[in-house]
């Protein structure tokens, strides 16, 4: 009996934690706590569901959170002034988790919960599956930090991205390693859809431009071990490392690579441009460049955005916190053009934003649903922090 | 670089990889040996260690023995304790209600414990990545362009000393003689009076703090922590065990530095690039199992009809 009884308290202790880890993806749904901006609004006619499609577990969940909060502080402003067509923005959450299968369920859910129009998309590989979904349920869709072309080349032209495409950052980050005189170039990958597309197009215009790719490699995603790689790296003689990734595993590969006495520059795309890249890569972090998005940090017409943010949040916005404060207007501003929440009217309105001023920059839609001007910038750790690069 | 100093580089970085995999690797082999159990908690283990060493270490740091070898000494030791009394909870809690049950319950257990673990360490830290923050530099020994850093070569004495006092431990105590005979006949030993649910604790207690050991080193080294850290060098340190045979003690650590050496030099092939590290550490591996069946010092098992 007391063996059963044991056996008992074990499946009970399992189920709990089951429930435990569960509903932790679901943990923050929208809504309750976030319409305390909306109290001293006029009565609403109504309410617009949008849905936020973002990863708020895995390695990924700082960015994916940073966004959440920042759609949700935009919508409270809009909110507060009245929201759109006189009805209440209101959220729905869907976990991406950087991983395309979660991501697929993701965007099912979201169609299902009747969202007027989709915000989101950070992992380009946990982005591309939901494309065809939101086209199929005629759902727009405003992709805010998610920028392979492969997502060009898959939309049916309900998505429209609003983070500059990967050609705009291997060229930034030619740019970059030409400035630091770097002739030798090493290509490091993490072999998911984001980062070996830039890898790769960063290559092309790298010998485009006359110069040599001497190694390109891939590290597996969960290993932690980079020394026989930064051996590799070192013997290969390149003047220059560009990792294509996310910064945790960047961090790693930082780390490695200075323990393992390498000496040349590092430059590290915009899945890395996080402060705990420097954090975890302490020492090593000094120097590194970042072809990074327009972080907030950066950007002066961002003042009142992050005074906002720290004042909900208390920690910094992050550096999608921008594109997704922007992205949020971008689609509000087209409900209104749109006079209705018809998806071809939101559509249309979308395609034809022409100049829309946002924190990063202006927005204009090439005839692919894509920026027409690049917005990256170039910063460099120094201290623990990044700084801008003129 | 020479191709020599190639060759030394990977197998210095071949060296500390295996010993990490060696040292998970032998609670894998150790609880097999004892109890006929593939124990997936054990990969979570070593995350646990690695977390645990890291809140201790935040907290010495703060004291006269600050963040320097001193401190992780300490705090390793601490965590070697503590994540071991969790092997024996676990042990106590989900195993030995299930000792007599199908090796399949148990299978589902201990699958079952290492959810509980990792979703337990997400929920508390956030699912994030924590920075392991050491006083340590990148100070180091070179030789030509070979470069090994302080830290890399202590590490690597420390797993390798780690894994002697373990197989003297095994081959010339009597807690030690002790775990043989279980693993050769549990029922046998309760008839001779052999305490043996002490004994099987002993074996969870001993694997768990090596794995927890190994995980403080991984995030000493590395400087970085992740709830599912676990999940890859589990994958990895169970080869380690099976190539080497397992429940065999030397068996496990030959493996693990086999398969780091095999993985270093993976990455090294010309031609292919270092994406093909895996398939060729993993080709080769299956090679060794179709002459060596039961691993590298595996014994040849008779069935007794």
């Amino acid at each position: 009996m007391a063996k059963r009884l044991w056996i008992l308290a074990f499946v009970v202790v399992l189920i709990a934690s089951g429930v435990v880890g569960c509903s932790q993806p679901a943990a923050p749904p929208s809504g309750g706590e976030e319409n305390k901006g909306a109290s001293e609004a006029p009565k609403f006619d109504g309410e617009i569901l949008l849905g936020i499609m973002v990863p708020v577990t895995g390695s990924e969940a700082t960015y994916g959170k940073d966004m959440e909060n920042a759609i949700k502080i935009a919508a409270e402003e809009i909110n507060a002034a009245g929201g759109v067509l006189g009805k209440e923005l209101k959220f729905t959450l869907g976990d991406d988790g950087c991983d395309p299968q979660m991501c697929t369920a993701a965007a099912s859910k979201l169609v299902s919960s009747e969202v007027v129009a989709v915000l989101g998309g950070y992992c380009s590989g946990a982005t591309i599956p939901a494309l065809k979904i939101y086209g199929d349920a005629k759902k727009p869709f405003v992709i805010l930090a998610a920028n392979s072309t492969q997502l060009i080349d898959e939309n049916p032209g309900w998505a429209f991205m609003i983070n500059s495409p990967g050609y705009h950052q291997a060229d930034a980050a030619a740019n970059c390693f030409e400035n630091l005189k770097v002739n030798k170039l090493a290509l490091v990958h993490q072999g998911d859809g984001f980062s070996e597309n830039l890898a790769q197009l960063t290559k092309v215009e790298w010998e485009k431009r006359g110069h040599s790719v001497v190694a390109y490699d891939v590290v597996n995603k969960g290993e932690q071990d980079f020394s026989s790689l930064v051996t590799k790296i070192k013997s290969s003689g390149a003047e220059g490392v560009y990792w294509t990734a996310y910064h945790a595993d960047g961090a790693l590969l930082i780390k490695q690579l200075r323990q393992g006495g390498y000496t040349g520059e590092i430059t590290v795309a915009d899945g890395s441009s996080s402060v705990q890249l420097l954090e975890i890569a302490g020492a090593a972090g000094e120097g590194v460049y970042c072809t990074s998005p327009p972080v907030v940090d950066f950007l002066p017409a961002a003042k009142q955005f992050i005074s906002a943010y720290h004042a909900k949040h208390n920690q910094e916005p992050g550096p999608y916190a921008g594109l997704a404060y922007d992205g949020t207007y971008l689609l509000v501003d087209a409900i209104k053009r749109a006079g209705s929440i018809d998806p071809d009217a939101i559509k249309n309105a979308l395609s034809a934003t022409d100049k829309f001023q946002t924190l990063s920059g202006t927005v204009t839609f090439t005839p692919q649903n894509v920026l027409e001007e690049s917005n990256f910038i170039t910063i460099k750790g120094e201290g623990g922090k990044w700084v801008l690069v003129e | 670089m020479s191709l020599q100093e190639i060759v030394v580089q990977q197998i210095v970085n071949g060296l500390l990889l295996g010993s990490f995999y060696g040292l998970v690797a032998l609670g894998y082999s150790m609880v097999y040996g004892i109890v006929k159990l593939l124990n997936f908690a054990h990969a979570d283990v070593y995350m646990v260690g690695g977390f645990c060493s890291l809140t201790l270490l935040t907290f010495f740091g703060k004291t006269f023995l600050g963040n320097g070898w001193a401190g992780i000494v300490v705090s390793m030791l601490i965590t070697m304790i503590v994540v071991g009394l969790l092997g024996v909870i676990i042990e106590r809690v989900a195993y030995k209600p299930l000792r007599n049950a199908p090796r399949l319950s148990l299978l589902i257990t201990a699958l079952g414990v290492s959810m509980i673990l990792y979703n337990s360490v997400m929920v508390i830290t956030g699912g994030e990545y924590r920075a392991y923050k050491t006083g340590l530099g990148f100070q180091g020994i070179s030789i030509g362009s070979i470069f090994i850093t302080h830290t890399q070569a202590i590490l690597i004495v420390a797993a390798i000393a780690l894994m002697l006092v373990l197989h003297l431990f095994i081959t010339r105590t009597m807690y030690g003689k002790a775990m043989r005979a279980i693993s050769m006949d549990l029922d046998c030993c309760r008839l001779m009076g052999v305490n043996c649910n002490k004994i099987i604790a002993l074996t969870f207690f001993v694997g768990t703090a090596l794995a927890a050991s190994a995980g403080t080193m991984a995030g000493v080294y590395y400087g970085s922590l992740h709830f599912f850290m676990g999940f890859v060098i589990g994958i990895k340190a169970f080869t380690s065990a099976v190539i080497g045979g397992i429940g065999i003690i030397p068996g496990a650590m030959l493996g693990g530095l086999l398969l780091g050496l095999l993985e270093s030099f993976g990455t090294q092939i010309p031609f292919i690039g270092s994406e093909w590290k895996d398939v060729f550490s993993f080709s080769i591996l299956i090679i060794i199992l179709i002459f060596k069946p039961t691993g590298l010092l595996g014994k040849k098992e008779s069935e007794r009809m």
